[in-house]
C-alpha cells in the first residue's frame, strides 16, 4: 500500500469515526431526552390515575353517603330496629337504589351483617358479611378497594360504607363502583399511551383479567412474567414489553398496585407507554446523521485525498529520485519547494546525490589511473623479460664481433636463434594482450556439459601423470541425464581449460582435480575443485580482476577470460577457498544462453578465494 | 238452578274461606263482560293440537274446559266441544279470544255474558292493568302477590300446588354425594321468604303438606355443615350446569340463589339461561309442575308420568286408590335418589278486578271459575 493511499485510508478512517461519534452522541442524548419524556408522562398519567382515584373515592363516599340519607333507606333502617321485622319485604329495594344512586354495587346489610339486599348479586340475601358489622369507624376510612362476587363472577369494586343507625340497630349501606373498563374509558390519556387494568381476581394469572377500555387485552399472556412479579411483590415497578423483533413496536409499563382494605393485592393499573415515537425519531436522527456521513465522507475522501496527494507528492518524488540514483543516475535531482520537513529532506537528498556523484567520479577517475598504472607496470613487466635476453644477445654479438671474430659467426647463429626466440615470446605477450581486448561473441549450438568436460579432461590426461611432476587424480562426477545447453562450446570449452589450468598450477605437489556437474530446473551447475593450498579472501575477491594474477608468471587474464565468457552465456561464477584444503569454482549457466551477452554477476565467497 | 244456586253458595263460601274475607252477601247478577289477562299464547283451542309449551298447555286447558265439560281428575278433557259453559264467538290465535256464554250449559247459563281472553300480555302489563281496573282477572306471579296486594289489588292465591324442583339431566355423571350435596346446600326457606315473598312452602318431598300429611318426614332445612363434607367427597373441580327457563324470572332468581347456596357451602355451581324448550349441556334444570289432583296418589302419579322420561326415575307410581304409605313410600324412592330435588312449592295468584264476584280460586285439577263469576256492576 502507498504512502498516499495510506493516508488517504487513516483520514477517511478519522473522519467515518468522528461523524460516527458524533451520530452515536446525538443519538444517545436524543433518546435519552425522549426517554426521560415519555417516563415524565407515564409518572403524570400515575398521578392522573391518583387523582382520579382520589376523586373517584370521594365520589363514592358521597354517593353511599346520599343512598344512607335517602328516605326509603332511613325508613327500612328504622322498620329493621322493630323486633321480628320482615325484611324480605326489602329484598329487590338494593336494584332500584342502585340505579338511581348510579352504583354499580349496592348492599344492605342488617345490623348482624346479614345481607337483606344486594344488588350485584341478589340471591345473596340472608349470607353475612362478617367485617362489615365489626366495630369500625367507617366515617373516617373512606372508600377502599375490593373484591366484590356478583352473578356474573368474582369483579373490582371500589366501594364505601355508610352506617344508619336508629335506636340500637345499624342498618349497614355497602355501595360502589365497578372497576373495570368503564373507569379506564374515563381516563384521558395522550396519544402511544393506555391504561390497562390487571385485576387479581383469580388464584393464578388469567390473561382475560387484564382488560383495556375495550376488553380483555389481545395477547395478555405477554403480560404474564410482570404480572406474576407483582403478584409475588406488590409494588411499582416498571417493565418492557417487545410485542414484535421491530424495537418500534416495544411498549414500556408503569405498574402501579391496587390494595385493599387489608394490603392484599387486589389489582394492578398498568400504564403502557409506547417506544414507537422515540424509536422513530431515533432513526431519523441515524438517517439524517448517516446523510450527514455520506456528505462527509464524499467531501472528506476528496479532501483527503487533495491532501494526501499534496502531503506525498514531494515523498514521491523523493521516492524517485531515490529510484533514478539506484539506476545509475547519479545526478537525479529533487525540486524542493517550501521550508518544511519534507523540503529539508529533498534538499539533503539533493546534497547527498551531488557528493555521491562527485565522489563517483573521483572514484571511477582513481580506478581508471589504476587500471592504467596496473596495465603499464604489467605490460613493463611482461616487456621487461624478454628484452633483457635482447640486450645481452645483441651486446654478446658486438663483443664477439670485437673480441672474437673468429667465433661471431657461431655466435651470431646462437644469438640470432635467441632473439628470435624472444621476439617470438614478445609476439606472443601481445598476442594474450590483443586475445582479451578482441574476446568474441558467442555463437551459440546445443552443447552438452558432460562431453564437453570429458574432452578438457582427456585434452589434459597427460599431463596429469607426466613423468617428472607429481601426479593429479581427476575424478568426474558427471550427472547422468544432464539437459542440453545453448551456448558456444568454443569458448565454454577455453574456460574450463583455464579453470583447469589454474587448478594443475595450484596442486604443484599433485592433488585431486574433481569435476562435477549437476542441474536444476534445466539449468546446469559446474564445479571445479582442486586440492591446493588455497588462496586468501583478499585474493579471492581479486581473483577475477584483469591482470591480477597470484603466479609468478600469470598474465592475470585467465579468470578474467572465464568470467567473461561465462557472464556472455548469461551465467554465474563463484569461488570458494579454503587455505591448505584448496579450491572450487562454481559456475552455473542457463539453460538458454542470452541473446546479448549482460554483464556478469560476481558472487562474492563467504570465505576465503583464489 | 237450585242446583246453580246451591254451587254458588259453596263456592261462595269456600272462596271466603280461602280469602280470609268475608264479602257481603249479595244477589248475583247476570250480563257484563269478565276481561281477562293471561300471559300464556294459545295458538290453537283445538285439543288434538300439541301446545308448544306447559303455560300454553295449561292456559288451553282452561279454555278447553269453559268449552266442554270439566276435566276429569287426570285432567284430560272428558266433555265434548261446545258443551261447556263458553262458546267461542271471537277467536283470534295467540292474541285474543272471546268466549260467550252458553245458554244450554246443562250446569245453567254463566252469569256473564262474555269473557274477553287477551294472551301473551307481560306480567307487568298484567299488573298494571289490574291496578288501573283494565282488567277483570289476570293471573300474576305468586311473588308479586304481596307487592300487588300491599297497593290494593285483590289476590286470590291458591293452595301451594306448583312444585319448583331441580332435576338432573339423565347420562351426565354427576356423583351421588355431589348431587346430595347440593340438596343439603340449598336453603329453601330463604327461597319461600325472599324470593317468593313468602307465598309457597319449602318442599322436601314430591307432594305439599295439605295434601299428602307426609310432608315433614321430608326434611328441608339448609345443612351446610353435610354438603360441605359431601362436596369434599368429590374428585377434582366437579362444577355442576344448572339450567332454567330464560323467560322466567322466578327460576332465575331461584337458580342463582341455588348457585350462591353451593358455592357458600363449597360447591360449585353455575346457573345457565336456557330457551324455551331448549336443552344444552346443562347437568342439572329447573322445573315446574302444576299438581293434577289435589289427591296425593293421583297427584304423585301424574308426577311420576312426567318425571319418569325427564329423570328417568325408575321407581314405580303409586297404584290408583293407593294407602298413604304406598304414596310416602313412592316418594321417598324418588327423592331418596337425588335425581329430583325438590325445593319450594308455589301457588297460582289471581289479580282479581273490584267488580268481580264469586271468585273461587281452582284447586288442582280444576278450570277457571269463570261461569260462576258475576260483576258487581252488571247491568
Amino acid at each position: 500500500m502507498t504512502f498516499r493511499a495510506k493516508l488517504f485510508l487513516l483520514f477517511t478512517i478519522a473522519l467515518l469515526l468522528s461523524v460516527g461519534i458524533v451520530a452515536v452522541g446525538v443519538t444517545a442524548v436524543t433518546r435519552r431526552a425522549l426517554e426521560d419524556s415519555s417516563r415524565a408522562h407515564s409518572e403524570a398519567l400515575v398521578a392522573q390515575f391518583e387523582r382520579e382515584f382520589d376523586r373517584h373515592k370521594q365520589d363514592i363516599v358521597h354517593r353511599v353517603e346520599g343512598v344512607a340519607d335517602a328516605e326509603a333507606t332511613v325508613r327500612m333502617a328504622i322498620d329493621l330496629s322493630r323486633p321480628k321485622v320482615d325484611v324480605s319485604v326489602y329484598v329487590n329495594d338494593a336494584r332500584g337504589v342502585s340505579q338511581s344512586h348510579q352504583l354499580n354495587f349496592l348492599d344492605f346489610a342488617s345490623d348482624d351483617g346479614s345481607i337483606i339486599s344486594s344488588n350485584e348479586s341478589p340471591a345473596r340475601f340472608g349470607y353475612k358479611i362478617d367485617w362489615l358489622a365489626a366495630p369500625q369507624n367507617w366515617a373516617s376510612i373512606g372508600a377502599f378497594l375490593m373484591k366484590v362476587d356478583t352473578q356474573d363472577g368474582p369483579s373490582l369494586g371500589l366501594m364505601s360504607v355508610s352506617v344508619v343507625r336508629v335506636g340500637d340497630k345499624n342498618l349497614y349501606v355497602l355501595g360502589g363502583e365497578q372497576l373495570g373498563r368503564d373507569f379506564l374509558a374515563s381516563m384521558v390519556l395522550p396519544s402511544g399511551m393506555r391504561a390497562l387494568l390487571y385485576l387479581n381476581l383469580d388464584p393464578d394469572f388469567q390473561a382475560a383479567d387484564l382488560v383495556d377500555e375495550s376488553g380483555p387485552v389481545a395477547d395478555g399472556e405477554r403480560f404474564r412474567e410482570f404480572v406474576e412479579q407483582e403478584r409475588a411483590q406488590p409494588g411499582a415497578r416498571t417493565f418492557r414489553i417487545a410485542w414484535t423483533p421491530d424495537r418500534a413496536s416495544a411498549e414500556s409499563f408503569h405498574a402501579l398496585p391496587l390494595l385493599g382494605r387489608q394490603g392484599e393485592l387486589l389489582g394492578a393499573l398498568l400504564v403502557g407507554s409506547s417506544d414507537r415515537d422515540v424509536v422513530l425519531v431515533e432513526r431519523r436522527i441515524i438517517l439524517l446523521a448517516a446523510a450527514v456521513a455520506a456528505m462527509g465522507m464524499l467531501m472528506g475522501l476528496l479532501l483527503s485525498g487533495w491532501g494526501a496527494a499534496r502531503v506525498t507528492r514531494p515523498v514521491r518524488k523523493l521516492a524517485e529520485g531515490a529510484r533514478a540514483v539506484s539506476e545509475g543516475n547519479w545526478k537525479a535531482h529533487v525540486e524542493v519547494k517550501g521550508h518544511n520537513e519534507i523540503a529539508q529532506l529533498a534538499a539533503a537528498f539533493n546534497r547527498m546525490t551531488q557528493q555521491l556523484s562527485e565522489q563517483r567520479e573521483r572514484l571511477v577517475q582513481a580506478e581508471r589511473v589504476a587500471a592504467w598504472r596496473e596495465l603499464a607496470r604489467r605490460l613493463a613487466h611482461e616487456l621487461k623479460n624478454p628484452l633483457f635476453p635482447l640486450e645481452t644477445t645483441v651486446e654478446n654479438l658486438k663483443r664477439a664481433k670485437e673480441r672474437r671474430p673468429e667465433q661471431f659467426e657461431e655466435v651470431f647463429g646462437e644469438s640470432t636463434a635467441i632473439l628470435l626466440s624472444e621476439i617470438d615470446n614478445l609476439k606472443k605477450i601481445v598476442g594474450r594482450f590483443s586475445d582479451f581486448a578482441k574476446m568474441p561473441q558467442p555463437e551459440i549450438s546445443t552443447v552438452n556439459l558432460n562431453e564437453t568436460v570429458r574432452g578438457v579432461v582427456k585434452l589434459f590426461e597427460s599431463q596429469f601423470g607426466a613423468v617428472g611432476r607429481p601426479p593429479i587424480t581427476p575424478e568426474l562426477h558427471l550427472e547422468e541425464g544432464l539437459p542440453a545447453i545453448q551456448a558456444d562450446e568454443t569458448l565454454l570449452r577455453r574456460a574450463i581449460e583455464n579453470l583447469v589450468l589454474n587448478a594443475m598450477d595450484a596442486m604443484p605437489a599433485g592433488g585431486v582435480l574433481m569435476l562435477r556437474t549437476s542441474h536444476q530446473n534445466g539449468d546446469v551447475d559446474l564445479e571445479v575443485s582442486d586440492t591446493g593450498s588455497g588462496l586468501t579472501p583478499e585474493e579471492c575477491d581479486r581473483l577475477f580482476t584483469p591482470y591480477y594474477t597470484t603466479k609468478q608468471h600469470g598474465t592475470g587474464l585467465g579468470l578474467a577470460i572465464v568470467q567473461s565468457v561465462i557472464s556472455d552465456h548469461g551465467g554465474r561464477i563463484s569461488v570458494e577457498s579454503e587455505s591448505g584444503v584448496g579450491t572450487s569454482f562454481y559456475i552455473h549457466l542457463p539453460a538458454k544462453a542470452p541473446a546479448r551477452p549482460v554483464a556478469a554477476a560476481i558472487e562474492k565467497p563467504p570465505s576465503n578465494g583464489e | 238452578m237450585k242446583l246453580r244456586l246451591l254451587l254458588l253458595f259453596a263456592a261462595t263460601s269456600a272462596a271466603l274461606l280461602a280469602s280470609g274475607r268475608a264479602e257481603p252477601a249479595r244477589r248475583p247478577r247476570y250480563g257484563g263482560t269478565l276481561r281477562v289477562e293471561i300471559g300464556a299464547i294459545v295458538n290453537s283451542i283445538d285439543p288434538s293440537v300439541a301446545a308448544v309449551n306447559a303455560e300454553e298447555a295449561r292456559a288451553k286447558e282452561d279454555i278447553c274446559a269453559l268449552l266442554g265439560e270439566r276435566p276429569g281428575t287426570t285432567g284430560s278433557l272428558a266433555g265434548v266441544g261446545g258443551s261447556g259453559a263458553f262458546r267461542v264467538a271471537e277467536w283470534d290465535a295467540g292474541k285474543h279470544l272471546t268466549l260467550e256464554a252458553n245458554p244450554s250449559y246443562r250446569g245453567g247459563r254463566a252469569f256473564v255474558d262474555s269473557v274477553e281472553v287477551q294472551m301473551g300480555r307481560t306480567s307487568r302489563e298484567r299488573l298494571v292493568d289490574l291496578e288501573v281496573g283494565k282488567t277483570d282477572m289476570a293471573e300474576i306471579p305468586p311473588e308479586e302477590a304481596r307487592r300487588v296486594s300491599e297497593a290494593g289489588v285483590r289476590v286470590a292465591v291458591s293452595r301451594p300446588d306448583q312444585l319448583v324442583a331441580l332435576v338432573f339431566v339423565p347420562g351426565h355423571a354427576i356423583p351421588d354425594n355431589a348431587r346430595e350435596a347440593l340438596s343439603h346446600s340449598i336453603d329453601r326457606a330463604a327461597i319461600v321468604n325472599f324470593i317468593l315473598q313468602k307465598q309457597g312452602e319449602p318442599a322436601g318431598g314430591l307432594l305439599p303438606g295439605w295434601s299428602s300429611g307426609t310432608a315433614f318426614l321430608f326434611p328441608t332445612a339448609v345443612n351446610v355443615a353435610a354438603a360441605r363434607n359431601l362436596w369434599a367427597q368429590t374428585t377434582g373441580s366437579l362444577r355442576i350446569v344448572l339450567g332454567y327457563d330464560a323467560d322466567d324470572s322466578l327460576e332465575q332468581s331461584i337458580a342463582e340463589r341455588i348457585a350462591v347456596d353451593a358455592r357458600e357451602a363449597g360447591g360449585l355451581l353455575t346457573a345457565v339461561a336456557l330457551k324455551a324448550g331448549a336443552s344444552g349441556d346443562e347437568d342439572a334444570r329447573l322445573a315446574r309442575w302444576g299438581m293434577v289432583s289435589p289427591h296425593p296418589g293421583d297427584a304423585l302419579a301424574g308426577l311420576m308420568a312426567v318425571l319418569g322420561p325427564m329423570a328417568q326415575v325408575s321407581a314405580d307410581p303409586p297404584p290408583p286408590g293407593a294407602t298413604p304409605q304406598q304414596v310416602y313410600d313412592a316418594e321417598r324412592a324418588i327423592v331418596g335418589s337425588y335425581r329430583v330435588v325438590p325445593l319450594v312449592w308455589v301457588p297460582r295468584a289471581y289479580g282479581l278486578g273490584a267488580r268481580v264476584r264469586n271468585w273461587k280460586t281452582p284447586s288442582p285439577g280444576e278450570a277457571w271459575p269463570f261461569a260462576d263469576v258475576w260483576l258487581e256492576d252488571a247491568p
